[in-house]
């Protein structure tokens, strides 16, 4: 098909993301969206969902988080099931530390941007223009109104919002251990405060918990560690 | 299967065709997104004139120190803050004093609150404006009463003013207060939105063409 072919896999990058993001909203998420620099686009993204343009649209709950301390606002409100939306570049270091958490936190990330695209895995769906002008010429804006646009197409269908064998795969509880998804790999964790050398509570999807941090040196707030079986393992950021 | 269900082929509560939706998602998006970049082309095409006259006069003004005041609702406040990081921050241009009247809430909550929504852009122009300066308004209908009233203030002020406006204009597009107004003929506010941030995005590169900066267009 000609569009498809002119446009590459966005299309069907916007079909996933809404499906998922209709999917959250309908088992109770909040999305949380984030520019740091253009914060205009987390707002505009925002009313979008809370103020429906076209008239008898379901009002959804979508936030724009601004300002130095994003990254915080982020962590003490975001709840498991939420969905994280970024408008910025790859190369936006707030932006990456929160998509980097979002894991830890239990909550789905859409990356939306232009420009050198972010590593392989470094959201759940990322939607990108090739245009470098994207942010300040109309692009970025038309990607966060298809992404309104099909939300709502998606509840229209709603037997295909509900669990399904096709579903893409919620995020892990591991809160009953052992954990035979754990197992091998541990759990990512972010690490909310550290009583003394060694003990700290720490943030999984599965809520707060404390671990022991016997295996790690200087492992201080707001470190993502590896957790397995009540330790600390190793700490992948700092 | 009734004889209408191939109109509503997902109606049913225990709908489990996924991937026909999703392929039904991806063909409508790419559509859209040919329609997008269908209206902008036009649009940019049609006001090329009007982008270039424009241009030509902000770079004027902006030579003897005149500053860009921009301002709209919900959507188009947005996108009225997103024009005045263009001019003020955007990377590889000559930045420009330009900033939204959309953005700060004590301004804003002060002046609906206490003399009314529709006057909320019009008094901040009272406070900051001088003849030397320029005023762009957002609204995708054209009838946004505190845009349209701003517009006349400014105007009354000797601003440069400049209207974005959508559908067939609405009272911008007929205001004697608005010297540029841009309309983006379509019925579609995300349409609209989306063109409209090609134009100011066209006349920002033309502005620093004219000043020499070289951005890419």
């Amino acid at each position: 098909m000609g569009i498809l072919e002119r446009t590459g896999t966005l299309p069907d990058d916007l079909a996933d993301a809404s499906l998922a993001l209709a999917r959250a909203f309908g088992a109770g998420a909040t999305m949380w969206c984030l520019a740091p620099g253009l914060e205009a686009h987390a707002r505009h993204l925002a009313v979008e969902f809370v103020h429906p343009v076209i008239m008898g649209k379901r009002a959804l709950p979508a936030v724009a988080v601004a300002g130095a301390d994003a990254l915080a606002l982020l962590r003490v409100q975001t709840r498991p099931g939420d969905v994280l939306v970024a408008v910025a570049g790859a190369d936006e270091p707030t932006v990456g530390a929160a998509m980097r958490r979002c894991r830890a936190w239990g909550i789905a990330s859409l990356w939306i941007g232009a420009g050198p695209r972010p590593a392989p895995g470094a959201a759940d769906v990322v939607l990108w223009s090739d245009d470098p002008r994207a942010p300040y010429s109309g692009g970025a804006v038309l990607l966060y109104h298809l992404l309104w646009e099909l939300t709502h197409v998606c509840f229209e269908h709603a037997g295909l919002l509900r669990d399904h064998p096709d579903a893409p795969a919620a995020p892990v509880s591991c809160a009953d251990e052992p954990c035979i998804t754990c197992s091998d790999e541990g759990r990512l964790a972010e690490i909310l405060s550290v009583e003394d050398d060694r003990r700290a509570q720490v943030r999984t999807p599965a809520g707060v918990e404390a671990v022991d941090l016997s295996l790690v040196d200087d492992a201080r707030p707001g470190d993502l560690v590896i957790v397995h079986a009540g330790s600390a393992l190793s700490v992948v950021e700092r | 299967m009734s004889g209408s269900d191939f109109l509503y082929p997902f109606i049913e509560a225990d709908e489990r065709d996924q991937a026909g939706l999703l392929g039904d998602l991806a063909a409508s998006a790419g559509a859209k997104m040919d329609q997008s970049a269908a209206l902008r082309d036009e649009t940019l095409a049609r006001l090329a004139g009007e982008i270039a006259t424009l241009a030509g006069e902000m770079t004027a003004r902006f030579a003897t120190g005149g500053r860009l005041f921009t301002f709209g609702n919900g959507g188009s406040a947005t996108d009225a803050a997103l024009s005045a990081s263009l001019f003020a921050l955007a990377p590889g241009g000559t930045p420009l004093p330009a900033r939204s009247l959309a953005e700060d809430t004590a301004v804003l909550t002060a002046l609906g609150n206490d003399v009314g929504f529709e006057l909320v852009f019009s008094r901040q122009l009272i406070a900051h404006a001088t003849a030397s300066d320029m005023a762009m308004g957002f609204s995708t209908s054209g009838n946004s009463d505190n845009v349209v009233r701003a517009m006349a203030e400014a105007h009354r002020r000797g601003l440069l003013t400049i209207g974005l406006a959508g559908y067939d204009g609405g009272g911008m597009a007929a205001s004697p207060d608005i010297a540029h107004c841009m309309v983006v003929r379509s019925e579609s506010v995300h349409r609209i939105q989306e063109t409209q941030s090609a134009l100011v995005h066209a006349v920002w590169s033309e502005v620093q063409d004219r000043m020499g900066t070289g951005v890419p267009s």
